[in-house]
């Protein structure tokens, strides 16, 4: 957990479908080109299998599936976040297959907007806030919750149903 | 001085090992003079050095131990059972100390005094039969091999051979091996000539001429060698006895030169424990090297045998001939390290051998139960790794075995079993696994108390319909008993749940069998090694797997039409059926069939088969853990990186096919 | 079973001797006075073991061996014989005979019966 300091602090973001996330850049490792990913027999399909990373295993999720946003093809811009998460008191690394990643942004926490509780698409626990950029409302995402949940859907059960 | 006295630390704790198994030697043999020599030879290397290094309370209880068994030394006594058992507390105590030299707890001062006072009432009185040994007759105990080869014509003689045999052990303690190897055929098998041949050891106190004397009368028909093996009793080393035992039932002679390599091994091995004072000099040829510094040889070499994988694709992919030849000789050297690195990292289960005596030891003093603790094929290795993560369960096992399974020497009797209880700890590789079991002849287990209990804590419902191994594996379920419940249950449900776990934290099974009356066995299979294997790349689709070399029994390759479709089907091949489950269907992959599909034979509990598109090759497979993410992902022991730097799953064939047989019977079901 | 023990020799006060030490000892015991004499035995009598002299009127202990040897219902019946320390050529042409083993004469009651075990059980 991040402790709170009035400074300033970075965040990434990127695409899924037509909205943009942001993640705290703590948790981001690096950005990988997609690679040769092997399946695993027998996995909920957000796992996509395991890549090699220098020589270690790491397992690889569709971000978009995993947050319940349904399913796309990667393209020449998808790859992969490699994130540090806390997981039952256990740090693991994990790669993130996401649709783009766009810039590193600064974020100060006045600039972080609550989450509107009620009407939102998102399930408020997993988001840290919102920050307003150029017109567009960016979603901070809790990854450590988001993985410790079983239920990963990052929507709103109502907005499901 | 820190880093002095943590070199003393270093030593104490090897030395107090040592000592402890001395001791424990010595309370299965009162009379083993070498051990108390050894005793006596510690305890003065730790007086010296504890005086030496600031650790005034350990010198002195070392001093006053020392005394003891300097004076047992030289007046032959016996030891006593007393004495050993407060030799052992004291070892308990300076194992304490080491780390407490002021004797800063309160509850090590207290033990401190106690035990000073204890050793001091052992020396104000003689020590127990001094005198009377030292006028007594002189019994050093020999041992000796004989070998008695008998004339064809014996029998004219009117000799008995059996009898000469019979006067032989009759002078002390032997083993007799008959040499059955000359006995020809039926058809040319005259009836009153003797073609065995025997071979004795014998441990005794008689002399050779004595010996010699039982033979007088066959002396001319017979030849008779007999050659002194040790001044020792060398059968009541149970390791020296168990080759010879093992050795005899395969009906042919031992010969003096495998019995004296029996004997170098033996003596080396209590050369080492009963000569510290020469450690210095043999410990040149083996040196202590810390664990941290073998795992990062391991990674290293696992490594370079990653980046070997991507030298050979090239070299294959380039052709150039200097190249491949470089490449190939470089594969077979970044074999051999690999191997020689792997072995360095073998320890022998025996490491563990202490433990578990004292274990033993203890409570079976403290149960009351008299129990027989042997050990068999414990000088199979295992990872170091495996041995430090498996030496907690099997202390657990252990426990619940004399606790629970032992039962009381009285009721033992009353039911008509033989007074001592047995446990008997096996170990053995076999397959692709080592296997280590513990087996007591204890009470067993009953299924019907399991079923109550497991229906008292709500883990089965009343109707619930099983199988007695489903029953029996419920003392595994988390929940199922906590000890007060389960010492009148007879089971021994006290975190099994935890044993279960920790042995499949390292890829392990564990598996029990009992019968009421008669005992449990509790089977324990762990992978050899948990680091790099030799494997068999394969295919399925588009992803490449690696199977176990050693799980392979055998490669068919049938035409993919003639599978039919499901996971599983029976096929005859040669001339047998087998059960054959369909890797593309169990995997869900659905990409277009080959023509041909290679159907392979696995070693297993029961013959099975699996089938795969094509075989690629033999791959040396470093094992990468599969992250927690994938925990529950059993059938896949781990996953190595390939030459193109792809990942490839390694396949628990065991664990697959017992996955996958489950899931057909479920469904028939 | 009772172990039947045929005693042969001339002198009697060994024949006594050896009778007493032997049912003293639960041996039944059969006596010959020498090999001709003994040879009456080897019928239909069941004989566990000889002790015999060597050197006795009409048929010595040797001959007496050789005698015993050839008949097929007794040729593997244990046989000692009695010598001296002095005539230790004797043990060698007695066992080339036939004989199992030997008692050195003269022998006291233990080596007697020890040497008996040697051969019967």
């Amino acid at each position: 957990m991040e402790p709170v300091t009035p400074t300033t602090e970075s965040y990434l973001t990127f695409d899924l479908g037509d909205e943009i996330f942001a993640t705290n850049v703590n948790n981001v490792l690096e950005i990988l080109e997609i690679p040769k990913i092997t399946k695993v027999p027998r996995c909920p399909p957000f796992m996509r299998g395991v890549i090699n990373l220098r020589g270690s295993v790491l397992p690889v999720i569709d971000a978009r599936s995993k947050f319940g946003l349904g399913e796309t093809n990667d393209t020449v811009n998808s790859c992969i976040m490699v994130l540090e998460i806390s997981m039952q008191e256990q740090d693991i690394k994990i790669g993130a297959v996401v649709d783009a990643v766009q810039e590193v942004i600064k974020i100060t926490p006045a600039d972080i907007l609550a989450a509107p509780s009620i009407g939102s698409k998102y399930r408020g626990e997993f988001i840290q806030g919102m920050v307003k950029c150029d017109e567009q409302f960016i979603m901070l995402l809790d990854l450590d919750k988001i993985f410790s949940a079983d239920d990963t859907s990052i929507l709103q059960q109502v907005a499901e149903a | 001085m820190d880093h002095l006295q943590h070199t003393f630390i270093a030593e104490a704790d090897e030395l107090l090992a040592d000592l402890e198994h001395i001791l424990l030697k010595c309370d299965m043999d009162l009379n083993n003079k070498e051990s108390v020599e050894a005793i006596f030879r510690v305890m003065h290397t730790l007086k010296g050095s504890a005086g030496m290094f600031g650790f005034i309370h350990i010198g002195e209880l070392t001093h006053h131990l020392e005394t003891i068994f300097d004076s047992i030394r030289e007046t032959h006594a016996l030891l006593s059972k007393e004495i050993i058992d407060l030799t052992l507390q004291s070892v308990d105590h300076l194992k304490n100390i080491i780390h407490d030299r002021e004797l800063g707890r309160s509850t090590n001062a207290v033990r401190h005094h106690g035990l000073m006072s204890a050793i001091a009432t052992i020396l104000v009185e003689p020590v127990a039969g001094g005198d009377k040994k030292a006028g007594g007759k002189s019994d050093i105990i020999s041992t000796y091999y004989i070998i008695f080869n008998l004339s064809a014509g014996i029998f004219k003689s009117g000799n008995n051979p059996l009898y000469l045999i019979d006067d032989v052990t009759a002078l002390g303690q032997a083993v007799v091996i008959p040499d059955l190897s000359g006995i020809p055929p039926l058809s040319d098998l005259a009836p009153d000539c003797c073609y065995t041949n025997f071979e004795l050891i014998l441990a005794t106190t008689s002399s050779p001429d004595k010996i010699k004397e039982v033979f007088l009368f066959a002396e001319d028909q017979c030849g008779i060698t007999i050659e002194k093996l040790s001044q020792t009793d060398l059968l009541s080393d149970i390791r020296f006895k168990s080759s010879v035992l093992e050795h005899a039932l395969k009906m042919s002679q031992i010969g003096l030169k495998r019995l004296k390599s029996w004997l170098k091994n033996e003596t080396n091995k209590s050369d080492a424990i009963a000569r510290p004072s020469n450690k210095r000099e043999s410990q040149r040829s083996s040196i202590r090297v810390s664990s941290d510094k073998l795992d990062g040889l391991m990674n290293l070499i696992s490594e370079l045998v990653t980046a070997q994988a991507r030298l050979t694709l090239l070299a294959r992919q380039n052709n150039i001939p200097e190249f491949s030849n470089l490449s190939e000789n470089m594969e077979k050297i970044t074999k051999q390290l690999r191997d020689t690195a792997f072995n360095i990292c073998l320890v022998p289960l025996q490491t563990l051998e202490t433990r578990f005596q004292r274990l033993l030891r203890d409570l079976s003093r403290e149960l009351k139960k008299e129990i027989d603790f042997i050990t068999d094929g414990i000088e199979t290795e295992l990872d170091k790794s495996m041995i430090e993560r498996i030496s907690d369960p099997l202390l657990h096992i252990l426990r619940n075995s004399v606790d629970h399974g032992i039962e009381a020497s009285e009721e033992r009797v009353k039911n008509g079993k033989k007074k001592n209880g047995t446990i008997i700890l096996k170990a053995f590789h076999s397959g692709t696994g080592v296997y280590i079991q513990i087996k007591d002849d204890g009470r067993g287990i009953d299924t019907e108390k399991i079923k109550t209990q497991a229906l008292s804590k709500g883990l089965i419902t009343g109707d619930t319909i099983l199988s007695e191994p489903q029953i029996l594996g419920l003392v595994f379920t988390p929940g199922f008993s906590t000890a007060e419940k389960v010492t009148d249950v007879s089971g021994r449900g006290v975190g099994m749940d935890v044993v279960k776990r920790n042995i499949e934290a390292i890829q392990g099974e564990v598996k029990l069998e009992s019968r009421p009356g008669e005992g449990t066995t509790i089977t324990i299979r762990l992978p050899l090694t948990l680091s790099i294997i030799d494997g068999m790349r394969v295919k399925i689709g588009a992803s490449e797997y690696i199977l176990p070399l050693a799980a392979i029994d055998k490669c068919y390759e049938i035409k993919t039409e003639k599978l039919q479709p499901g996971l599983s089907q029976k096929l005859a091949l040669d001339g047998h059926l087998f059960p054959v489950f369909n890797l593309r269907e169990a995997f869900g992959e659905h990409t277009e069939k080959p023509k041909h599909t290679q159907v392979i034979k696995i070693h297993h509990d029961f013959p099975a088969c699996i089938t795969v598109d094509s075989v690629i090759g033999e791959y040396q497979a470093v094992m990468k853990p599969l992250t927690s993410l994938y925990g529950e992902k059993d059938d896949f022991s781990g996953a190595t990186i390939l030459g193109d730097g792809s990942v490839a799953l390694v396949m628990d064939t065991a664990k697959l096919i017992k996955k996958l047989s489950e899931k057909v019977h479920a469904t028939f079901q | 079973m009772e172990k039947h023990i045929l005693v042969v020799d001339d002198s009697s006060s060994i024949r006594d001797l050896m009778t007493f030490t032997l049912e003293t000892a639960g041996y039944k015991v059969l006596r010959g006075t020498d090999g001709m004499d003994a040879l009456k035995y080897f019928r239909d009598t069941c004989i566990d073991l000889v002790i015999t002299d060597l050197h006795m009127p009409k048929l010595d202990g040797i001959a007496l061996i050789k005698e015993i040897r050839s008949k097929p219902k007794y040729q593997y019946v244990p046989i000692l014989v009695l010598t001296t320390e002095s005539q230790s050529a004797k043990k060698q042409t007695a066992k080339e005979a036939g004989a199992t083993g030997w008692i050195i004469k003269p022998f006291e009651r233990e080596k007697l019966l020890t040497a008996v075990q040697k051969v019967i059980r």
